[in-house]
């Protein structure tokens, strides 16, 4: 009967899309590829490749980055353990010490985009996390693999580590800050972090 | 005096089983981690060799072992034994290392920011594969064909 057949409909569709694993790209994947397709966008054009704007255009980067990447969760999980000793103060002050702090290392790099092309092979999504995976294939057609892990937060997918060559951007924070940390002192970190941005000139 | 040589050879023989038994535990790798210890998982795109029995250390101090290596799902599966007394947050990083350039792989695990702790059967999400040095080295150096 009709209810039947509305059920079954009802029914198959349920199955197809709840089996949506990494043959889909899905949210994650798209989420990221709008984010990556407006940073391009931003280094092909042509008015602010002018020295001249580089100000303007490292602002648009930082801006369309931030919507994506989430710096916060970031900081928090390079510092690792320490950061469940810093009071809230220490904590505000060091998110954007560690955001100027991959800018500076970063932005140069994405500068030297040269029409390199982006490839999604592929995504995993379990509950509120995903890792979606890419490539970057260069004019000599080498194939740089750069996997970008994702947290749901309210519907929006942002980055929390992004591992290239299987080597994540966090864990390599977390060991350098820790010898620091473990070294010196939290204090120095903070230092050596605010020192590196007076001589970038910001 | 029959009755006191057999007890002699006896206690003698006891005697050499127990110190056998004694450098056993204390030289060998026959820790007494067994039962104290709980179960964790960690996913892996590429093992590169880790084996049963490796060790997991954290701060270069072995806190557990390997209990076994499986594929799952087309991902190198790896059971870990953790000693009890050892907290692990659930964005702790487990990475797949090698003893100097040549050696045995084990497993490194970085402590994480989070209040939430693993329990037993729990996985650590965030993994580090063996990284084939030698590939990386050749892709970068020759590039591709």
């Amino acid at each position: 009967m009709k209810i039947m057949r509305v059920l079954v409909i009802n029914l198959l569709l349920f199955f197809l899309l709840s089996v949506a694993g990494s043959a889909y790209a899905g949210a994650p994947t798209d989420q990221m590829r709008q984010t990556v397709d407006k940073v391009i966008d931003i280094l092909k054009n042509k008015e602010l490749k002018k020295p001249a704007n580089e100000r303007k255009r490292r602002a648009e980067i930082r801006s369309a980055v931030s919507e994506r990447f989430d710096f916060a969760d970031m900081a928090k999980r390079s510092l690792g353990i320490y950061w469940r000793q810093r009071t809230p103060e220490e904590r505000k002050e060091f998110v954007p010490l560690y955001s100027d702090l991959l800018e500076r290392t970063y932005v140069k790099k994405i500068e030297g985009y040269t029409d390199e092309k982006i490839a999604y092979t592929g995504e995993k999504i379990n509950d509120s996390h995903a890792v979606v995976d890419t490539k970057v294939i260069t004019s000599k057609n080498q194939e740089i693999p750069i996997q970008y892990r994702m947290l749901n937060e309210d519907g929006k997918w942002m980055v929390y580590d992004v591992s290239i060559e299987g080597v994540s951007l966090i864990n390599n924070y977390r060991n350098q800050f820790s010898n620091i940390i473990h070294q010196k002192s939290y204090e120095e970190l903070v230092k050596k972090l605010k020192s590196k941005e007076q001589e970038s000139g910001k | 005096m029959k009755i006191d040589k057999e007890l002699a050879v006896g206690v003698f023989l006891l005697i050499g089983i127990f110190s056998l038994i004694y450098i056993s535990v204390k030289l060998g790798k026959l820790e007494v981690l067994g039962n104290e210890g709980y179960t964790l998982y960690a996913s892996f795109e590429n093992a590169g060799g880790l084996k049963s029995g490796a060790n997991v250390e954290i701060a270069g101090v072995k806190i557990g072992k390997v209990d076994g290596v499986k594929l799952n799902n087309y991902q190198a599966l790896v059971g870990l034994t953790i000693a009890r007394n050892v907290k692990i947050q659930d964005d702790a990083i487990a990475s797949i290392k090698t003893e100097g350039l040549l050696g045995e792989k084990y497993l490194e695990i970085t402590p994480g920011a989070s209040d939430k702790l693993l329990r037993n059967g729990g996985t650590i999400r965030e993994t580090e594969s063996a990284v084939d040095i030698q590939e990386l080295i050749a892709k970068y150096a020759f590039g591709k064909v």
